[in-house]
């Protein structure tokens, strides 16, 4: 019998590895968290939150690229969520880089709680629309799973997490189990009204999102606040820190280790077994191993494949558990920065109070099987948006100055409608990330990731835009104007990536030879080894995927536990 | 419809994703209990900008966002930040530019009036403003503005942001809008101003 230094070995401490973590320590398992960034104290470290903007030497500037301070984050200051008061939530890229073959913007969180304290929070089941879709139209490989197998979990995850949300009885987008939803403005329920007039079958509701609307084991409904990026000391949003990670302490059989980059997995070919991890500490650059008896990666898509393929054996030559050849494969993000705005005249005795740190959405009407199928692209995508009314910014961008300016900018402007498209991405083999001959400053190889968007999503986002301002117009709105950021030359605008739903690259399966992971995401070649982060997806649908990677890892860990128990892994 | 510019869409989509997948980006959330007061810390003195320069951007941006029943552009600052955002944030050719605007000013009086900008009477700071607004805001096309318009429009971008998220902008010009509920649909009535 070998000794452990653990019972299970957790990669990674956000959305992912903070549930593995709490699902293992309530098991019963001694479990280690390995994290690769700093710690991060839920409330202590939140050290922006509730700031005024006049604090702020910039005013909370978004930090764009080629700005100064943003030498070290190249990369991360592509997305619109890199701003002054959350900088510091996002990776170093000179610290952590990778080789970008095609434009593909890497989005990464380095510290205990990784992307869970900046994520978006909208949180939607998947239905067998999604799961069938691979088997359906033939893009990839058919999901070994259901929606009747994955549902309870579904359930499971909602009622710990908190969800906010409207219920719908759509079969494409089933409903979970919900706290009160947040309103809706005047601008979006005129909006909403004339949609769903013009458009019967088509929905607009409010975006269901992991931030309480009531108050959940300790921790408090939303107070509005607005930026949720920074942190919530009322944990009134889920991340690691205000809901798993506490839940896992509680048990008195969680570690968590910071500053550790894995190096690799390590791999017994005797016993086919995996026995831990190798960790490079990132402060004083000393390897270490740990061994335990389960490995769960939770380290996020890509920095999870890089682990395994770097994971090198005789009997694993090219990465851990890829017999398949498949492993850093069907790479896929979710295509969006494509839709339309428009104005809404009137409604001008209408306003708002309060900060909602969300928007609306509109779920999936196109390809349902139905009449409305679309011959020029398959699969389908759902809109995110909001109406507002314009602030003082509209005061530079106009003719006019001096007191008469200002007395109008007193008042609030017109209302306006914006939406933008989230759409599925087809699984292509020739995505995919593979490793460098470069290393990093730990000695570990980098990865240099390929891919493009395909024929499918360039015609599915003209459909995006077209049909965001026909909703738009038949709801009548003025002044309705298109967009679509995708820049055809291989600029930056929306390229994939920045969606930050980053998906595949060891995804489920059914058989072995064509996929990573088995129906509970154990590896096919080593059992006692899970993924269960964004890499196991075998396609992306086209909503927002955390809650999916959750419900997956609560699943997975239970698996894995009784597993453990049986002696069978 | 229309297909918008690239500039316009960036800007509204930072507004649009607010709801999706983050906060609210011009202006940050304020707390009511938490607000500290901010003054400009004793012994400051501008690091891109020279005295000169720094009073040049005070009387300029008090031209656009003045003193009224509130206070104006040059009590809440928006000088000092014109030179953090010229020291801290702007490329240097994006610096360059905005303190070649500043000159153009000086040269544009003195071809004008014979002296520099600060030197003119208010009345022919005001005229040579309203020539300059006309040039950054064509009637026609709408869009990007026009090479000659730069300076100005970006002096009016700096200014009306650097006043509305001040102390002062925020809470004595307009409100900050508190915590604790939201509030989908209430009348603008009982609100009375626009949230900052």
């Amino acid at each position: 019998m070998n000794s452990y230094d653990y019972d299970a070995i957790v990669v990674g401490s956000g959305i992912t590895g903070g549930w593995a973590a709490k699902e293992l320590t309530e098991k019963g398992l001694r479990t280690l968290v390995i994290e690769r960034g700093r710690d991060v104290v839920h409330r202590k470290d939140y050290i922006t939150e509730h700031k005024p903007t006049w604090e702020f030497p910039l005013r909370n500037a978004r930090l764009s690229p080629g700005t100064k301070g943003t030498e070290d984050f190249p990369i991360q200051a592509r997305t619109f969520q890199f701003q002054e008061a959350c900088k510091q939530f996002f990776v170093n890229d000179r610290k952590h880089p990778y080789i970008e073959a095609q434009p593909f913007t890497w989005i990464q969180g380095d510290q205990v709680g990784g992307k869970s304290l900046i994520w978006g929070r909208q949180v939607y089941r998947w239905s067998d629309l999604d799961f069938e879709a691979n088997l359906r139209d033939g893009h990839g490989v058919d999901w070994p799973i259901r929606y009747a197998d994955i549902a309870p979990w579904y359930s499971y995850v909602e009622r710990f997490i908190g969800v906010s949300g409207e219920k719908l009885g759509l079969p494409q987008l089933p409903d979970g189990e919900f706290q009160r939803p947040m309103e809706l403005n005047a601008g979006e329920k005129f909006v909403k009204a004339g949609v769903e007039r013009a458009f019967p079958g088509r929905h607009v509701t409010i975006g269901r999102v992991a931030i309480l609307t009531e108050n959940l084991n300790g921790r408090l409904a939303c107070h509005y606040c607005g930026p949720c990026e920074r942190g919530c000391s009322t944990g009134s949003y889920f991340s690691s820190q205000s809901s798993t990670l506490p839940a896992a302490r509680a048990t008195g059989r969680l570690t968590i280790q910071p500053n550790s980059l894995v190096h690799s997995v390590l791999y017994d070919a005797n016993t086919n077994r995996v026995t831990g991890v190798r960790v490079v500490d990132t402060l004083t650059k000393v390897a270490r191993d740990y061994t335990a008896r389960v490995v769960f990666l939770c380290a996020s898509t890509l920095a999870t494949t890089r682990v395994l393929l770097n994971s090198k054996s005789a009997r694993f030559p090219t990465g851990l558990a890829n017999s398949s050849g498949v492993l850093g494969r069907y790479l896929m993000d979710h295509h969006f920065i494509v839709g339309a705005f428009g104005q809404i005249e009137g409604l001008l005795d209408h306003y708002y109070e309060g900060n909602r740190p969300n928007g609306i959405y509109i779920p999936r009407f196109r390809n349902l099987g139905d009449d409305a199928s679309r011959r020029d692209y398959v699969r389908g995508f759902g809109y995110q948006g909001g109406a507002g009314r314009q602030g003082w910014g509209r005061g530079a961008g106009g003719r006019g100055f001096g007191a008469e300016l200002k007395r109008s900018l007193r008042d609030p402007g017109t209302w306006s409608m914006g939406m933008t498209g989230f759409g599925e991405c087809l699984p292509r083999v020739d995505n995919y990330a593979e490793l460098a001959d470069e290393t990093d400053g730990f000695g570990i190889p980098l990865l240099r990731i390929h891919c493009t968007w395909g024929d499918n999503e360039l015609a599915m986002r003209k459909d995006m835009a077209a049909s965001a301002a026909e909703m738009l117009e038949a709801a009548g709105c003025k002044n309705v104007g298109t967009y679509d950021g995708y820049r055809p030359d291989g600029g930056l605008g929306a390229e994939p990536g920045l969606a930050i739903h980053e998906m595949g690259t060891a995804r489920m399966g059914r058989d072995p030879k064509t996929s990573v992971l088995n129906g509970f995401n154990q590896a096919h070649d080593v059992p006692n080894l899970f993924v269960t982060d964004g890499a196991c997806m075998a396609s992306t649908s086209c909503v927002n995927p955390s809650i999916t990677y959750m419900a997956l890892t609560a699943r997975a860990c239970d698996h894995a536990v009784d597993r453990l128990k049986l002696g069978n892994i | 419809h229309n297909e918008i510019t690239r500039r316009e869409a960036l800007t509204r989509v930072a507004i649009v994703l607010g709801g999706a997948i983050s906060a609210p980006t011009l202006a940050g959330a304020l707390d009511v209990v938490t607000r500290g007061s901010w003054t400009v810390p004793e012994g400051w003195a501008p690091r891109t900008l020279s005295p000169s320069q720094l009073e040049q951007v005070a009387v300029l941006a008090e031209h656009i966002i003045p003193a009224t029943d509130t206070p104006g552009a040059r009590a809440a600052q928006v000088q000092v930040f014109v030179d953090t955002l010229l020291t801290d944030h702007y490329p240097v050719p994006e610096r360059d530019r905005f303190l070649a605007g500043l000159a153009d000013v000086d040269a544009r009086t003195r071809a004008r009036y014979g002296k520099t900008f600060l030197e003119c009477t208010p009345d022919q700071q005001r005229a040579l403003l309203t020539v300059m607004d006309e040039e950054a805001y064509p009637a026609e096309p709408r869009g990007a503005p026009p090479p000659e318009g730069w300076f100005f429009h970006r002096l009016k971008e700096v200014t009306v942001v650097g006043y509305y998220t001040s102390q002062i902008g925020a809470t004595q010009e307009l409100h900050v809008s508190p915590f604790g509920a939201y509030r989908g649909d209430i009348p603008y009535s009982t609100v009375g101003r626009a949230w900052a």
